[in-house]
């Protein structure tokens, strides 16, 4: 029987497969912003400060709530992190909105983009699956819901970095609503994957 | 044996059994079974003994699925009380489940709750008055009586042998049975 490896390194080791393979994807779509350009833009600094964040404490908070003992209040460790997200995106929007551009308001969605937005969250979705799945069913919604908030989060951390900084109203909208529709699929998927296992006994010899 | 050093003993005997000590992980498991029936009716006082048993049962089980991932470097109680309430949390939803499905009653009926189907007296006091019922029973119905109740063939060989049909047969010996009850005076 190997011991489950603590959560920090379970997490690591999850960010260890899933950054190089987001990389991958944002190169192989190059990115049409300059990454000096989080230096200039302070909001577009702030909102990736807060997604990678976001994707962070979710991730160890998915990683501790399999493991009996810990403190449950770490499930609300993403709180702070999506609070600012959603406060900066909010003024985006708001920014979009009255921005006296016609190119922020109007409606429009880049299609181009879509690939690349289902691509980039493949890989790390099934080793977070294949992850927690290694531990106890205690709270499987939660769990599953703070899972595919890490993978949601660090694959709209990986599209902000190649799509224009300006961008539209909509856009802004549906990546978080991807986030959240994407977070609540997992809770919901949790309790149905996460149970505790059937314990198998071989007769004795 | 206070409550840290019984702690700091248990721990150390599941990271024996971590280690594949399997004397120290039946020792761990003998010892908290106490442990566990009290927690549980400290959750849960409402459950009856066997209920608590199960209960008890069923989270040594989750405790077996689960060992892995205890780390030998944090307390162990808090690990064990953990899978506890988890598992008495998901005991009682399953009851309540249970509960709102189905009622309970003191007493199984093993017949149906038809009166004439739960006589008292079900017993022939005189064989030779039997013999004598059935021999004057009609010569179908006596046949159906006599293979069905007393050769105790089954329906199938019953209309092989008789030539009848199986709801013939069927007909034929609750008609019998009927007027042998009559003709004994039983539970008429």
């Amino acid at each position: 029987m190997r011991r489950l490896p603590a959560p920090w390194i379970r997490a690591s080791l999850w960010l260890a497969i899933s950054l190089p393979y987001v990389g991958a994807i944002i190169l192989l779509h190059s990115p049409q912003i300059d990454l000096s350009t989080l230096f200039d833009n302070r909001q577009l600094a702030i909102e990736q400060g807060a997604i990678l964040l976001t994707a962070l404490t979710a991730l160890l908070a998915a990683f501790c709530s399999v493991v009996p003992g810990y403190d449950r209040r770490i499930l609300l460790l993403p709180i702070l992190p999506l609070a600012v997200w959603m406060a900066v995106l909010g003024e985006s929007c708001i920014d979009a909105w009255l921005s006296p551009d016609a190119f922020d308001r109007e409606a429009r969605l880049d299609w181009d983009c879509l690939p690349p937005a289902v691509l980039i969250g493949v890989v790390p979705a099934i080793a977070i699956v294949v992850m927690l799945r290694r531990g106890a069913p205690l709270t499987p919604g939660v769990t599953f819901a703070l899972g595919a908030l890490a993978v949601a989060a660090l694959a709209n951390f990986g599209l902000r970095t190649f799509h224009p900084s300006d961008a539209s109203l909509l856009v802004l909208a549906v990546h978080f609503g991807s986030v959240a529709a994407l977070a609540l699929a997992g809770g919901w998927i949790g309790r149905h994957v996460l149970r505790w296992p059937a314990v198998q006994f071989r007769a004795a010899r | 044996m206070d409550q840290s050093t019984e702690a700091d003993h248990l721990g150390s005997l599941m990271r024996a059994a971590q280690d594949g000590d399997s004397a120290s992980y039946l020792r761990l498991l003998t010892e908290i079974a106490p442990v566990l029936r009290r927690a549980v009716r400290r959750q849960a006082p409402f459950l009856q003994s066997s209920d608590v048993e199960d209960l008890v049962q069923d989270i040594l089980l989750s405790l077996h699925s689960v060992r892995a991932t205890y780390d030998p470097a944090r307390p162990f109680l808090p690990w064990l009380f953990a899978i506890t309430r988890n598992r008495v949390v998901d005991g009682q939803r399953r009851q309540m489940r249970r509960a709102a499905n189905e009622t309970l009653v003191e007493e199984y009926p093993e017949t149906f709750s038809d009166d004439r189907t739960n006589g008292l007296d079900e017993s022939y006091g005189d064989p030779e008055a039997l013999r004598h019922a059935i021999g004057n029973l009609p010569q179908g119905q006596r046949h159906a009586i006599e293979m069905l109740k007393l050769r105790e063939l089954s329906l199938k060989e019953a209309a092989a042998e008789s030539g009848m049909s199986v709801a013939a047969l069927k007909v034929a010996v609750h008609r019998g049975m009927s007027n042998l009850r009559k003709a004994l005076n039983v539970g008429v």
